[in-house]
């Protein structure tokens, strides 16, 4: 108590009554607290009333908390131009020289444990695949755009897995990625249903995001 | 390390607990703050405790003015993704060739989602066929793309050498054209990273490069 007596006569040594403001560092405070330095809160850090966005502001910025500083937890601003990998990252992809029409399986090497990969913006150019006959009409096949997990990996397909160009035909695909980090993008349980020989139906579950 | 702390009139407290209190006195925490705060250096929060559901809470932004505001989406000019439904009625039996969304490539980057087409009034009625040969199964290409001349984002979305036929005897007519766009806010939480070109050297499966970094 003594102390805590004394540290408010040194504090009021500091004082002076033209101010209505509290500087820690600096003699001219700029806020109601100004701390010109580093801050440290070792417990909860509330703020209320937090001003909102407004519908003028741009080029706002994302707050992060850092696990790995010294010390712990420092609030740093998700610069999304100096990450290599971003929360969300699209990146044009073309494929040349594809045996006939069929990428089968490419390995495109996300690990699937930190991404989910998904596509956008299908181009389909060349030559058309001839459709064949199958008894008393013709096929037109199947034709199939995914990405897969295989072996922890991200992997694509694009192909008429039924059919196949003509020899001497040729074509390129060209596609957009969305690869989302999984700190960011959940990937939620796959949901089945069985939907009995019907068109229509029910979701079987519905997932957890609430 | 030099610490000096300078103060103010009677608007400083300490309690018998040893809570300070700036503009109150009665602080309700160790340092209550009754007004605002600037920090010229680093904030560190050692334990501010974790939120476990998806609802009930907004991200924290800061401004271009250094000002920590709450992300309302709902008052905000733009989200981190945003989508929109683009519909395009009575477009050319042949598609959609070059469309400008006026939608500025270097504030946001956009892609195609998603799509589906119909003949007038919602008919599902409708199909394509090549014209270059009956036995023809044409390839789709429906995407989003930069002009690089306005410096906006186009959309294109046609079937190769095709015309969308609907109506009596499958002639060619206009179509219903939709179009799910996809539109990130560039270096907000999303970016564009350089495109790769991947040759298959004829074969059906291979290995494409994985960008720097990931």
């Amino acid at each position: 108590m003594l102390y805590k007596t004394t540290l408010f006569f040194l504090i009021l040594l500091f004082s002076n009554s033209a101010w209505n403001q509290v500087g820690i560092g600096t003699q001219n405070p700029q806020a109601d607290l100004h701390v010109a330095g580093e801050m440290l809160v070792q417990e909860n850090f509330e703020i209320q009333p937090l001003p909102s966005v407004s519908l003028v502001d741009e080029d706002f910025k994302f707050l992060t908390r850092v696990y790995n500083s010294s010390p712990a937890g420092e609030i740093t601003v998700l610069n999304v131009d100096s990450l290599t990998v971003a929360p969300i990252n699209v990146i044009d992809y073309r494929f040349t020289n594809i045996s006939l029409d069929n990428l089968r399986d490419v390995n495109l090497q996300y690990d699937a444990n930190k991404y989910v990969v998904g596509v956008a913006n299908f181009r389909y150019v060349g030559d058309a695949i001839k459709k064949i006959p199958v008894g008393n009409t013709t096929s037109i096949g199947t034709f199939v755009l995914r990405t897969f997990i295989s072996n922890g990996q991200w992997h694509l397909e694009i192909r008429n897995r039924d059919l196949n160009l003509n020899v001497g035909d040729s074509l390129e695909y060209f596609i957009t990625l969305i690869v989302y980090d999984k700190s960011y993008y959940r990937n939620l349980p796959p949901i089945t249903t069985n939907l009995g020989g019907s068109n229509s139906g029910t979701a079987s579950s519905v997932p957890d995001i609430y | 390390m030099r610490l000096l702390l300078f103060i103010t009139l009677a608007f400083f407290y300490i309690t018998a607990s040893g809570q300070v209190g700036i503009n109150t006195n009665n602080p309700q925490a160790t340092l209550d703050v009754q007004g605002n705060v600037k920090m010229d250096e680093s904030l560190y929060l050692e334990n501010p405790g974790n939120f476990e559901e998806i609802r009930g809470s907004k991200l924290l932004i800061l401004s271009t003015t250094k000002e920590i505001l709450e992300y309302d989406i709902a008052q905000s000019k733009y989200g981190p993704i945003n989508y929109a439904r683009f519909a395009f009625r009575n477009t050319s039996t042949y598609g959609l060739h070059d469309y400008d969304t006026k939608i500025s490539t270097g504030d946001y980057i956009v892609s195609v989602q998603g799509y589906y087409f119909t003949a007038a009034n919602n008919n599902t009625n409708v199909l394509l066929r090549s014209n270059n040969a009956n036995e023809n199964i044409e390839g789709y290409q429906i995407y989003a793309y930069p002009n690089e001349v306005t410096n906006t984002w186009f959309l294109r979305a046609f079937v190769n050498n095709s015309t969308f036929r609907s109506g009596a005897n499958f002639l060619e007519n206009p179509i219903d054209l939709f179009l799910n766009l996809i539109i990130y806010r560039n270096g907000f939480i999303a970016k564009s990273l350089s495109s790769i070109t991947v040759n298959m050297g004829n074969l059906e499966t291979g290995i494409a490069p994985l960008p720097p970094g990931f």
